[in-house]
């Protein structure tokens, strides 16, 4: 044998095991998130060869390490943490409710579930809880960059890419901070990180938030045509990407930016959904469809799936309400003509004028604009029954009448949106609110 | 030898008990002995006699259920008797994890002792066991042998007056068993009081002056062991080897004086015999047992009660 | 949340420990002198007596020589049975630890508050249960295989020995403790990034009370929080947290922070928080010194510098005056020496409300270095270790060692988790009444809060619980209140521990539970057959 004392046989054995350990650290360290260089060798490795967890299945290192730690007793260690989450959450200890997220994740990294309830816990639970804006968009953002990360480590996940997209769209552009949101969206709150630049883990490059959504929308879209997605029905699934095209438009537009960029991004927008979602084939019960169908595309189908036209026009029918694909269509094609961008500007303008006391211009601005959105709802008259379309030519027509009211003179007979105005006159009652809160 | 008994035990009894208080075994029965001052006593006994209960009563390991002990002047309860006992358990009881250096050191810390005396000391049992090669070594790694030895030498840490040897000779090879025998006499010579107790016969009759037999936690024999091996009737010869005419001239002579040769060769351990008609008997009467009379040493038994004291004076 | 200061007199705690201590030692010799009559008539109260003087005695008078030989006995033996070995997981969890706690976008204050909770958890999971199994395993094994023969049978009293082993396996935890607290220090250090200040902020705690909408003394409104540490105060209102602050030593400037809770009825103006404003208040010269309105940052401090020399518009003569914090403002108080400083707190955005809390608002004095807290942290982790220590070394005494195991891992899971919990039972707070009445309710499929039927046997059974609360009323005294040593949180939070409330008690109660367990163990080892298995 050897003439080593028994002391020195153990103590060489805990040496070997803390030096065999030095490689695993540095093959097994996961990426910290800060761009391709980071993490151990592995994690490099993975991420230059676009390697999911999925893919290399449960040799994640990081993990498996943690299950053997435990014993096996993974799933209890689990339950536990996810009771302190709560605990946390109640009592409002923010750090620890971080860094239990963080434990429960390097748990559990494969129950797409998990990361989607703990991603959504701090976008829209805790951020809620903080009173500052900059503060909730902190907590916004790091529920996003939660479910980047576990797109990082689930790549064929169409679930996870989704809700990262749902994030940045749904979350920062339509919560009610959304304006904040934008804006810090490009220039984030925190100057001493950033220098009034955009976080790069989440807008490296320095897109809108919706452009951005529409991106992960996308890459939702290239997973889905591997792995089934549980969320929604498959063809309203589809329709993210162009939406959030279309959201960033009207996001724009409730910016008050009406031409330019605007009218591209509402052209870029029908262009997509007639062109790329409308084309896209959606297998209903009976056939299999497009939405953007002419009565030639519906013979076509009816023959290529061996049905009847009316089996055809009836699932069609059912596709175009479920996702609003007649709405959009409209809208996008409406918008993206210079002429409903100057009514919609008029108007918005029109407003503008009469806060700031300018009767007489607001009237003429108001008048104008009135006119070019009657022309745009008679090309396309599916859009009057619309409301937030017939709100803002009600909201025209109201304004117009009180400044004629406050000028003392008397309203015209008939006037551009009068059909409008008749018609739906149950919007009244709240638009008389919004404009007494104008409190002018 | 003097008269001044170092133990006395009166009347002890041990009932063990289970946990709800029923009665499980009655270890000891009404035992009573003295132990003098300077001699080496034997505690006889198959397993399960009571000779290691009577041990442990006496160093207080175990509470008696009746009866008294006084040991060194002193109840058995009373820890400060211990400063001039020692003690070598039955089997090794020590740390496994020390070395020979460090337990005697540990023992030595226990008792009254400076450190130049302990260190002293130490040197001087470890020569002494002979252990002296072993003396770094963690006890876990010692032999059945090596263990008593240092058993022994812890036993012998403070000097004591009264030693207790609990199967001392157990597991040792013929070599060690004469060392430690040697040992034990040396320990009387010395003028130490020695409790020994064993199964080994053979090292009992070599080196105690008066033992005790039990047998089911009874005492059936005391008393000096020549005494007790003496064949009233019978006179036994020793010689060097003899030759035939030898010996039928021997029995020539014998026959004159209206004698028999009863058996010749080589003798056998009697105190063997002794021990299994001991046994023997307590197996065809129980309740028999031993009852002092005046002049101990003599084979007198009888069926009678155990006696409220032990008249037992010294010969 | 903020950290919560605790009130803690020790006079009043030693004296219910002497009364609670005293009455158990008496209802003990009461006992026993009752069942010595059977055994030995009159003579039996004599013998009780003169057994228990001969115990004192001997108890009283341990041979430090010979507890110093067992206590190194004890370290050596731990130390040889690869109880170090506990640093190799310590080792791997540290290296491994960075994977999962690294996140380059955490707030500094986040990063701080991990990087020491993960470092206390560790030497907490590590040490303690280590230590624990250390002191129930000694003492039954060494019974177990005999070896407390060899040492019983020397002139060594049972008190030394339970004090050695409880000397032993201390100092065993102690090396351990030293090692991995110094290491955890050095990982803290390099971990936190360069830009991040390590240090304690030194509170000053005051007393809190609350002045309702209409200016009269009454309480906060309550939100539907879950967490119902924090009352709240009503904006635009007379609604106020009136805190009451001991001045002990005088400053040019003092400086308050705070960390209020907003919470919001409506959106309402979303550019900025909820404004607030304290007024320094003299009620008996009129005096009321607003300082300037800030705005709340929730979940964040709040920090203002208040010079000592306030200037002050009288509303009503509109005169200008001067005053001096501690000349003028400052109201007569025996907690401070130079009597104490009262600041109303007031929420100024109608119908929002601002949630308060005693810990959220305090004095704050000039900052100790981090190792200060650190060090007194370390120590609080340390007197969890001698309790555990004590506690098992004393169980160990009686029972054998799983049952020990458990028995002290079963008071220090109670004096540590399950306080609250107990408190609530006994107060009656706890909805469900006690065990029979849950079982009952859980029997019946009825509703924790629904009223319990009035019937024989509904209140046999509230009977039952009442006579199991007092059970329970007596273990809450003998079971040691552990909540005060996890001083940790402190520290990860930018505090220093606070002498008073945290250190304090902790010490109290380790000194408090050391000669009781010490005088348990010695009288089971003393009246325990050794031999008998």
């Amino acid at each position: 044998m050897n003439n080593l004392t028994s002391r020195q046989r153990k103590t060489s054995c805990v040496v070997g095991i803390l030096v065999l350990l030095v490689p695993i650290v540095l093959l097994g360290m996961p990426a910290s998130g800060q761009g391709e260089a980071s993490g151990g060798v592995l994690a490099r490795l993975r991420s230059a060869h676009d390697l999911g967890e999925s893919d290399l299945g449960q040799i994640d290192p990081t993990s498996a390490t943690m299950n053997l730690v435990l014993l096996g007793l993974r799933g209890v260690a689990v339950n536990m943490l996810r009771m302190d989450l709560d605990h946390y959450k109640d009592t409002k200890n923010w750090a620890e409710l971080r860094a239990t997220t963080e434990a429960v994740i390097t748990l559990q990294p494969h129950y797409i579930e998990v990361w989607k309830f703990l991603a959504w816990n701090m976008s829209y639970n805790v951020s809620a809880e903080w009173d500052a804006v900059p503060d909730r968009y902190y907590w916004v953002k790091e529920g996003g960059k939660f479910s980047q990360e576990g797109t990082r480590r689930n790549q064929d996940s169409p679930e996870l890419l989704w809700e990262t997209g749902k994030v940045w769209g749904q979350k920062v552009g339509r919560s009610d901070e959304w304006k904040y949101f934008r804006g810090y969206f490009l220039k984030d709150p925190d100057e001493e990180t950033y220098r009034g630049s955009v976080d790069p883990d989440v807008n490296p490059k320095q897109m809108d938030n919706y452009l951005v959504a529409k991106e992960w929308y996308s890459k939702a879209n290239n997973a889905e045509d591997r792995h089934v997605q549980h969320i929604m029905m498959r063809a309203l699934f589809r329709s993210y990407p162009t939406r959030s095209q279309l959201d960033y438009a009207d996001a724009l537009q409730r910016e008050g930016k009406f031409t330019g960029v605007t009218v591209a991004a509402w052209q870029g927008g029908f262009d997509e959904w007639t062109g790329i979602y409308g084309a896209m084939e959606f297998k209903a019960p009976d056939c299999v469809l497009h939405m953007e169908a002419n009565e030639d595309d519906v013979r076509q189908m009816a023959a290529d799936n061996n049905v009847s036209e009316a089996v055809v026009q009836r699932w069609l029918k059912h596709y175009q309400n479920t996702t609003n694909y007649r709405y959009w269509r409209t809208r996008s094609q409406s918008e993206a003509r210079a002429e409903t961008a100057e009514a919609h500007e008029l108007i918005f303008d029109g407003e503008q004028e009469y806060r700031k006391g300018e009767l007489d211009s607001a009237v003429a601005k108001l008048t104008r604009g009135m006119g070019l959105f009657a022309e745009m709802l008679e090309r396309h008259p599916d859009l009057a029954i619309e409301d937030l379309t017939a709100e803002e030519g009600m909201w025209a027509v109201l304004l117009w009448q009180k400044i004629l009211e406050l000028q003392q003179k008397p309203v015209p007979e008939t006037y551009p949106l009068k059909f409008l105005w008749d018609h739906h006159q149950g919007l009244l009652g709240e638009l008389e609110d919004r404009f007494n809160r104008l409190g002018l | 030898m003097s008269d001044e008994p170092v133990i006395q035990i009166r009347n002890l009894t041990k009932t063990y008990r289970d946990f709800w208080g029923r009665k499980k075994v009655q270890a000891l029965n009404s035992l009573s002995l003295d132990v003098k001052k300077g001699e080496v006593f034997g505690l006889l006994g198959p397993n399960g006699s009571g000779k290691t209960t009577t041990m442990k009563l006496l160093l207080g390991l175990l509470f008696p259920t009746e009866g008294e002990i006084s040991i060194l002047g002193k109840p058995a309860s009373d820890v400060s008797k211990n400063e001039r006992i020692g003690y070598l358990p039955e089997e090794s009881y020590l740390y496994r994890f020390l070395n020979a250096e460090e337990t005697l050191d540990f023992y030595g810390r226990l008792f009254d002792i400076t450190a130049e005396q302990r260190r002293r000391k130490t040197e001087e049992l470890i020569e002494m066991v002979g252990l002296q090669q072993a003396r770094r070594r963690q006890l876990k790694e010692y032999s059945k042998g090596m263990t008593r030895r240092i058993g022994l030498a812890q036993a012998l840490i403070n000097d004591p007056d009264l030693v207790l040897l609990d199967e001392p000779t157990s597991g040792l090879d013929p070599l060690g068993t004469r060392d430690m025998k040697d040992l034990i006499l040396q320990l009387r010579d010395q003028g130490k009081t020695v409790v020994m107790c064993s199964h080994l016969l053979a090292d009992v009759q070599d080196v105690c002056d008066r033992i005790a037999i039990l047998y089911g936690g009874e005492l059936k024999e005391l008393g000096r062991v020549d005494d007790l091996l003496k064949e009233q009737k019978e006179t036994q010869f020793i010689t060097s080897e003899l030759s035939d005419d030898a010996v039928a001239e021997i029995k020539a002579v014998l026959q004159k004086h209206n004698a028999s040769l009863k058996s010749c060769g080589q003798p056998t351990s009697s105190l063997e015999e002794l021990f299994l008609r001991t046994v023997q008997r307590s197996k065809d009467r129980p309740g028999q047992r031993y009852v002092p009379t005046a002049e101990s040493g003599a084979d007198s038994t009888s069926d009678a009660s155990p006696s409220e004291e032990t008249a037992e004076s010294s010969s | 949340m903020s950290l919560q200061p605790v009130d803690f007199n020790l006079l009043i705690g030693a004296t219910q420990w002497v009364i609670v201590f005293g009455s158990f030692i008496g209802v003990f010799l009461l006992v026993a002198m009752a069942t010595s009559f059977p055994m030995y008539g009159l003579a039996g109260p004599g013998r009780v007596v003169a057994g228990a003087l001969h115990g004192l005695g001997e108890f009283l008078s341990p041979s430090p020589r010979r507890v110093y030989a067992i206590a190194m006995l004890t370290y050596k033996e731990s130390i040889r049975k690869k109880a170090l070995l506990v640093f190799v997981v310590f080792a791997v969890l540290f290296m491994f630890a960075s994977w999962f706690l690294a996140n380059p976008s955490d707030r500094p204050d986040m990063q701080v508050r991990n990087y020491v909770a993960f470092v206390f958890i560790a030497i907490n999971m590590l040490v303690l249960p280590v230590v624990l199994l250390l002191s129930c395993w000694g003492l039954p094994e060494d019974i177990r295989i005999r070896s407390l023969h060899t040492v019983v049978t020397k002139p060594v009293r049972r008190n030394e020995v339970v004090l050695g082993r409880i000397l032993g396996f201390a100092s065993v935890g102690t090396l351990i403790l030293l090692i991995m607290s110094t290491v955890g220090y050095v990982w803290i250090q390099r971990q936190v990034s360069s830009d991040v200040d390590l240090f304690c902020r030194v509170p000053v705690y005051g007393d809190v009370t609350m002045i309702d909408r209409t200016g009269n003394p009454g309480l906060g409104v309550n939100v539907g929080d879950i967490d119902e540490t924090r009352s709240f105060i009503e904006g635009g209102t007379r609604a106020a947290g009136v805190w009451t602050f001991p001045l002990n030593e005088k400053a040019d400037t003092i400086r308050l922070e705070s960390r209020f809770e907003a919470f919001r009825t409506f959106k309402g103006n979303m550019d900025r928080s909820l404004r607030v404003r304290y007024v320094l208040v003299n009620e008996a010269k009129s005096l009321r010194v607003p300082l300037p309105t800030f705005e709340v940052d929730e979940f964040g401090t709040n920090e203002t510098e208040v010079a000592r020399k306030q200037t002050w518009t009288d509303e009503q003569t509109l005169k200008t005056n001067e005053v001096d914090i501690y000349d003028d403002l400052a109201v007569t108080s025996d907690k401070g020496t130079y009597g104490a400083l009262v600041v109303h707190v007031q929420c100024l955005d109608r119908s929002q409300y601002l949630g308060v809390s005693q810990g959220d608002f305090f004095i704050r004095l000039p900052d100790r270095s981090f190792a200060t807290g650190y060090i007194k942290a370390v120590i609080g982790v340390w007197l969890k270790i001698l309790v555990i220590v004590m506690a098992g070394v004393t169980a160990s005494c009686f029972v054998k060692w799983p049952v020990a195991t458990l028995l002290s891992f079963s008071v220090i899971v109670i004096g540590q988790v399950a306080r609250g919990f107990l408190d609530k039972i006994l107060s009656g707070k706890q909805a469900g009444g006690g065990a029979a009445e849950s079982v009952y309710r859980l029997l019946t499929h009825m509703n924790d809060t629904a009223t319990l039927p009035e019937n024989p046997l509904t209140s046999t059974l509230q009977l039952f619980d009442h006579g199991l609360q007092h059970g329970l009323w007596m273990v809450k005294f003998m079971i040691p209140d552990l909540t005060s040593f996890g001083m940790s949180d402190w520290v990860a939070r930018g505090f220093d521990v606070p002498w008073q409330g945290v250190m304090l008690p902790s010490l109290a109660v380790t000194f408090g539970y050391f000669l009781p367990c010490l005088l348990l163990g010695y009288f089971s080892l003393s009246l325990r057959e050794l031999e008998a298995k």
